[in-house]
């Protein structure tokens, strides 16, 4: 128990100086740091989300069609519930904690082991300003990307392939979603990726900065210990972001209905 | 009694050595006591109940902000060279310089590349070089050029020869002279074993 709350807390200070210390970024080592992360975070992870994202959004057209026995009006704006709001930031986020989580706890456990931080400390760089704020910027603005990505596959892709598969009217299905789009939705689940990603972010770098031990079985276990507790963040904060929107803050508001 | 760079162990530990320099110059020492006062180095952090004086400044009994003013008058070197492996030779030497002043980075490729040549052959593109592709000696040559380019007031060395071949290990007995050119009135300690 005692543990949790030191991860918690830990954490939640990384997250407050990552906040408190965005200015950092003007430095040119830290912003080269930044472009990096998000190079590896975002721009190297897209390719493997287009199959993906496309089998996702028809996957949930064909079910909605076939299952459900529902026109295409109903199809689509299943697809934009559950893709927009729902799965396209949680999609991503997956991704970002499979690629990135793992990535950046096992490569500061490593440079915590190698005495790289050390290094650091001892040429008067913060490895907090250094290490952690362009991780948890670069990993929040890369996740909201990979979410505008992942929406954008889902939906387009979804609708390309329904048409040809299961022979839904492509057109009938392209004027349905502009009826029913909303840019609210775009808002919320951007407000979300960028919670996630950086959710994601510290709790992979707390791990890296803690790796447990100085033997190098320290790195595999903190990558572990990273990648279950962000997916677990992760998962919270959907449930309570949820609750917040939709039942207490904005109930009625996030809506697509006509 | 002041000294250059002092440590004392944890006195009631079984540790006759002590390490003790209390005049300017080049030093060669070899201690029981090396490695715990390596480790104090590296973040000018003692172990609790040793002394550590460095430049007639007892460590332990700092505040925050007078430990990262003393940090910048006393230059480490590690044996591995406590490169960062991410960066390559440049960005490593650079780093210091590029963080704290981001202003003299133009100045600095050619003081790197005039310290370069002044220690002496090595390949012409050690700069674009990650940690994982160098030497140990074009390691510790990045990792002495960047403790260099701060003109430390005291140089601390970790076994600048070890591992070395005997053509690198005469190179390396250069660092000491190139130091006192570059920070005259300087201490340069290196540790041996």
């Amino acid at each position: 128990m005692l543990a949790v709350y030191r991860e918690l807390e830990g954490s939640a200070y990384l997250l407050a100086h990552a906040i408190r210390r965005l200015g950092v970024l003007r430095l040119p080592p830290v912003a080269e740091e930044l472009v990096r992360q998000i190079y590896f975070t975002g721009a190297s992870a897209t390719g493997g989300i287009v199959l993906r994202g496309a089998f996702i959004g028809t996957l949930i057209i064909a079910y909605v069609i076939e299952v459900l026995n529902a026109d295409a009006a109903l199809a689509v704006k299943m697809l934009l519930w559950v893709v927009l709001r729902e799965v396209g930031p949680l999609i991503a986020a997956v991704l970002v904690i499979q690629r990135s989580g793992t990535a950046v706890a096992t490569e500061l456990a490593l440079k915590e082991i190698s005495g790289e931080i050390a290094s650091l400390r001892r040429m008067r760089i913060d490895p907090y300003d250094y290490l952690v704020v362009p991780r948890v910027v670069g990993l929040a603005v890369s996740n909201a990307a990979l979410t505008l990505y992942v929406q954008l596959i889902a939906v387009g892709g979804g609708m390309v392939l329904s048409s040809l598969v299961i022979q839904v009217p492509f057109d009938e299905m392209l004027t349905n979603f502009f009826l029913l789009a909303s840019p609210l939705d775009l808002v919320y689940s951007l407000i979300k990726s960028v919670l996630f990603g950086a959710a994601i972010a510290v709790v992979a770098c707390y791990h890296g900065l803690n790796p447990g031990g100085h033997s190098i079985n320290a790195v595999p276990q903190a990558a572990i210990r990273a990648v279950t507790e962000a997916l677990l963040l992760v998962m919270l904060l959907n449930v309570i972001f949820a609750y917040l929107v939709y039942g207490v803050a904005l109930f009625g508001l996030v809506t697509a209905e006509q | 009694m002041s000294a250059v760079l002092g440590y004392e162990p944890v006195p009631d530990e079984e540790s006759p050595d002590r390490v003790w320099v209390d005049a300017p110059g080049s030093h060669c020492l070899s201690s029981a006591c090396k490695d715990e006062l390596l480790a104090a180095m590296h973040e000018l952090r003692p172990r609790k109940g040793a002394r550590l004086v460095l430049l007639g400044t007892e460590v332990g009994a700092l505040a925050e902000r007078e430990r990262l003013a003393l940090l910048r008058r006393v230059g480490f070197v590690p044996a591995n060279g406590g490169l960062m492996s991410s960066l390559n030779a440049w960005e490593n030497i650079s780093l210091p310089v590029a963080y704290h002043a981001p202003g003299k980075l133009a100045g600095a490729l050619a003081e790197v590349q005039r310290l370069l040549a002044e220690l002496g052959g090595v390949d012409d593109d050690l700069l674009g070089k990650l940690p994982e592709d160098m030497t140990l000696y074009e390691r510790r040559l990045a990792a002495y050029i960047r403790a260099l380019l701060e003109s430390p007031e005291l140089l601390v060395v970790e076994n600048l020869a070890a591992g070395l071949g005997p053509t690198k290990r005469r190179r390396a007995a250069r660092f000491a002279e190139v130091y006192h050119a570059r920070c005259p009135g300087g201490t340069f300690v290196q540790f041996d074993g």
